[in-house]
């Protein structure tokens, strides 16, 4: 088996963490792992798309396309845009609703699309998709959506998208984000696992 | 993919970025000194043995620029202490003028060049380069991992076979393999060895004639050996009539073609010096060979040459079908390789019809809330209007090639916005101004400016001190307050360097103060003298990770109610990212506002006002 997860948003909203939170999970529970664009340097307001894959023995550390099994989109209109990895026969969505609109929208006259537009757009690639307002419940509720995408992990856990343990999920949070923010994000992956969509 | 990680125990298997792989393996090597200059896709190289320098007890600098880091690396080890430098392939153009003659010397302790290419330039505007050409050019041994494990492996090989044959040993890489995650079963950390000794060698050190020439024969024989001795790095898998060879990152996508039958695999490791042997040998009984390379032919040429001598007749197939541009993927093997190897291909027609079909607003880079840049540029244009000519250069100012603000009208290399400046000025009579930042200055800008001076053309500079390297991840250079290991530091200060230069209008303003940068900028470009301004802030985005790491808050900005549509111009004179357009509406959007304070001074008192809520 090779799982192949592509997670994609915009530098500055914790892509990278939340990519490093999955690989290590993987590594904990003895799986080879891959993945490319692990780099430090969130383009600065780009977008980063970071892929993870993991199985028994991986070669390629890049998806192939078509092949992704689960796209986790931090930000729609970024999940759109990875939608050359995905297939209707192989690919879920996990799509936060939370738009970072591109600065250059005013600039140049662009129009960001609506939810609805997304799921269009998607929908010949996806088996299934869920969207989830992840990151607006958590600035709700903790005052930075940024613990969004911790919530989406637990999302793509509950809902069968991502085949590993709660366990080594939890295990891995804990060895990746900082001492004091270890609880919040507990309690949003916790938010995740518990999501009815 | 932390410093826990990168120090992990031996035997443990952990996944690490391949530059964090690097860093290990010089670890396991023994490695007593690193000198880097930062350039992706390598700098995490650096920045990892910068990190954990102090605790392992070796020594770790960022150097001027890579010419300097390569030589403070020789010395270590012409002295008999282990060392490496990380530089991106533009950082070889840089240091070649060094590499070279080191390569003739030879050297004592293992040297490591670890360079990282970046086909399709993720992260390089200037060119697309090919390293492998330095190391035919050079006559430097060259080993090329293709996944994290190897990169780590081959470092420690690369210093092994570096001071077995007393010569620099070159690890390339490219963006797939140094920003690529893998797992990695870590071996053993070997205690630095941090102390030696210059001994004196005529023999060795004058590389003079006829020495020289000496030298160089012995160079010669030297990979000769080396050919031979590590022929055995090379692998072969399968058996058939069809061969592919290939090396690096594209080695990973021909496995990911599948189980290949028929099909022959010959995998280089060491791509220079190539094994004659080897690849006589296993292109002997084939019918065809495919070679899979990225960017230029170097292998397939190579293979060419053999071919006519043990078989003439071999078809060969490279550049005909795989490009030369930008970078492999696993779907352009799949592409050009499968008529070849009879693999059955999935049709994408709907696939692609599907995609077309998504329409999406682009979402290119921009310089952070609250940057520095941003406020200069702005300044700049807002004084001197359209009819200037921007010259360009290196760092996180080159998105002022971007809208609102185009201005970069060329940029070239580290430090080149002085000398072509230069050129422009001696030929036409138009404005130029140079944009340059403080890294860039010290790296390369400092003879151009120099050259600037002493040949009495009268550009007005306009050096963007942030304080800090930032575009690669916020290095120190000599103009920072600390070092790369982490220790505290009294800065250089640039007006001091180019006063002494003779130039003596110099001035420093703040660059978030709107007000003094646009009266300087007025003033200066009145006169009819070459001019310096050095616009300091520091990098935004650094300041506010040192703020949030002490548990610190800062405040920030928001519109006045009832005062929106004063502002909106601002969002597309100023662009920052924080003021946002809603329907008519803008406001500022407070988890992204740096509170610069920036912007409240580009509209009327009292209608962008600090914001008075504390957030939870
Ligand atoms: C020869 C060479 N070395 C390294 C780089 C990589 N590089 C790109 S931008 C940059 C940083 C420049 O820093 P600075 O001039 O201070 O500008 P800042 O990013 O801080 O605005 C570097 C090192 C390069 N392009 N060429
Ligand atoms: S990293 Fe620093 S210098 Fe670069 S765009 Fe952001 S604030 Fe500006
Ligand atoms: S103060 Fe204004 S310019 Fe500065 S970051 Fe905030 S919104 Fe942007």
């Amino acid at each position: 088996m090779t799982y192949n997860v592509l997670l994609t948003g915009v530098g500055g909203e914790g892509v990278l963490m939340t990519s490093v939170i999955v690989a290590r999970a993987a590594n904990i529970e003895g799986y080879e792992v891959r993945g490319t664009q692990f780099h430090g340097l969130a383009q600065r307001g780009g977008s980063i798309p970071t892929q993870i894959r993991f199985g028994k023995k991986i070669y390629s550390p890049m998806i192939p396309r078509a092949q992704a099994d689960l796209i986790l989109g931090l930000e729609p209109i970024e999940a759109a845009r990875a939608c050359f990895y995905a297939s209707k026969e192989r690919t879920n969505f996990i799509v936060d609703t939370y738009p970072v609109k591109p600065v250059y929208l005013n600039l140049l006259g662009h129009i960001y699309p609506s939810n609805e537009e997304i799921r269009r757009m998607i929908t010949p690639f996806a088996k299934k998709s869920i969207f989830v307002d992840a990151s607006n419940i958590c600035e709700e509720k903790f005052g930075n959506p940024i613990y969004g995408n911790v919530m989406a992990i637990g999302v793509a856990l509950s809902s069968g998208m991502l085949p590993l343990s709660k366990k080594s999920v939890m295990k891995s949070i804990k060895e990746t984000v900082p001492g004091r923010a270890i609880r919040v994000n507990m309690t949003a992956f916790d938010m995740g696992l518990k999501f009815k969509g | 993919m932390s410093d826990p990680d990168v120090l992990g125990k031996e035997n443990k298997k952990v996944v690490l970025l391949g530059n964090e792989a690097i860093a290990r393996g010089a670890l396991e090597a023994g490695m007593g000194l690193s000198a880097c200059y930062p350039g992706t896709p390598s700098s995490e190289v650096g920045i990892t043995l910068s990190s954990v320098a102090k605790k392992q007890g070796f020594y770790f600098e960022w150097s001027t620029n890579e010419k300097v880091a390569f030589e403070v690396c020789a010395g270590a080890s012409y002295s008999g202490v282990r060392s490496l430098t990380a530089l991106k392939h533009f950082g070889l153009n840089v240091a070649s003028d060094s590499v070279f003659p080191v390569v003739f010397t030879g050297v004592r302790g293992g040297l490591v060049i670890m360079v990282a290419d970046d086909p399709l330039g993720h992260s390089s505007a200037q060119s697309e380069q090919d390293t492998r050409f330095y190391a035919r050019m050079g006559k430097i041994p060259t080993l090329e991992p293709s996944n994290v494990q190897e990169a780590k492996d081959f470092t420690k090989l690369a210093f092994d076979i570096s001071e077995k044959y007393e010569i620099p040993v070159i690890l390339r890489t490219t963006t797939l393999v140094s920003h690529s995650a893998g797992t990695v079963k870590l071996g053993k950390i070997k205690k630095p060895k941090t102390k030696g000794k210059f001994v004196k060698d005529y023999d060795r050190f004058y590389n003079i004639r006829p020495n020289l020439q000496k030298m160089h024969a012995n160079l010669i024989k030297k990979l000769e050996r080396i050919e031979n001795e590590y022929e055995k790095l090379n692998t072969v898998e399968g058996n058939g009539r069809i061969g592919i060879i290939t090396s690096g990152v594209s080695y990973q996508y021909v496995k990911e073609l599948g189980n290949l039958l028929g099909v022959k695999i010959g995998k280089l490791s060491l791509t220079h010096p190539i094994s004659r042997n080897f690849v006589a040998n296993f292109i002997k009984n084939l019918e065809k060979v495919i070679v899979v390379e990225e960017l230029e032919p170097i292998v397939e040429n190579f293979v060419r040459g053999v071919a006519k001598d043990v078989n003439p007749g071999v078809e060969i197939h490279g550049k005909d079908i795989l490009p030369r541009v930008g970078e492999y993927t696993p779907d352009i093997l799949l592409e050009a390789l499968s008529p070849i190897l009879n693999i059955k291909k999935p049709d994408f027609s709907k696939h692609e019809a599907n995609l077309k079909k998504i329409k999406l607003p682009v979402r290119k880079p921009v310089f952070c809330p609250g940057c520095p840049h941003r406020s200069t540029f702005y300044a700049v244009k807002k004084v001197l209007g359209e009819n200037v000519v921007w010259a360009g250069d290196i760092g996180c100012y080159v998105l002022g090639i971007f809208e609102p603000f185009k201005m970069q009208d060329f940029v070239i290399s580290m430090g080149a916005s002085m000398g072509v400046t230069h050129g422009i000025k001696k030929v036409s009579d138009q404005k130029v101004v140079v944009f340059i930042g403080d890294s860039t200055f010290f790296h390369a800008g400092m003879p151009g400016l120099v050259n600037i001076k002493t040949h009495g053309t009268k550009p007005l500079v306009i050096i963007m001190d942030n304080g800090i390297t930032a575009m690669t991840g916020h290095q120190p250079h000599p103009g920072s307050s600390f070092t790369g290991m982490g220790e505290k530091r009294i800065p250089m200060k640039i007006e001091d360097i180019v006063k002494s230069f003779g130039i003596k209008n110099v001035r420093v303003v703040n660059a978030f103060n709107q007000k003094e940068l646009q009266s300087v900028i007025r003033e200066f470009s009145k006169q009819d003298e070459l001019g310096v301004i050095i616009s300091r802030g520091l990098c935004t985005l650094l300041m506010k990770r040192m703020v949030r790491a002490k548990g610190g808050q800062f405040s920030t900005f928001e519109i006045a109610p009832g005062k929106s549509h004063r502002v909106s111009r601002l969002v597309k004179e100023f662009a920052c990212p924080a003021i946002i357009k809603k329907g008519d509406e803008v406001y500022i959007k407070e988890d992204m506002c740096w509170g610069c304070g920036v912007c409240s001074q580009l509209v009327e008192k009292g209608v962008i006002v600090p914001r008075k809520r504390r957030k939870k």
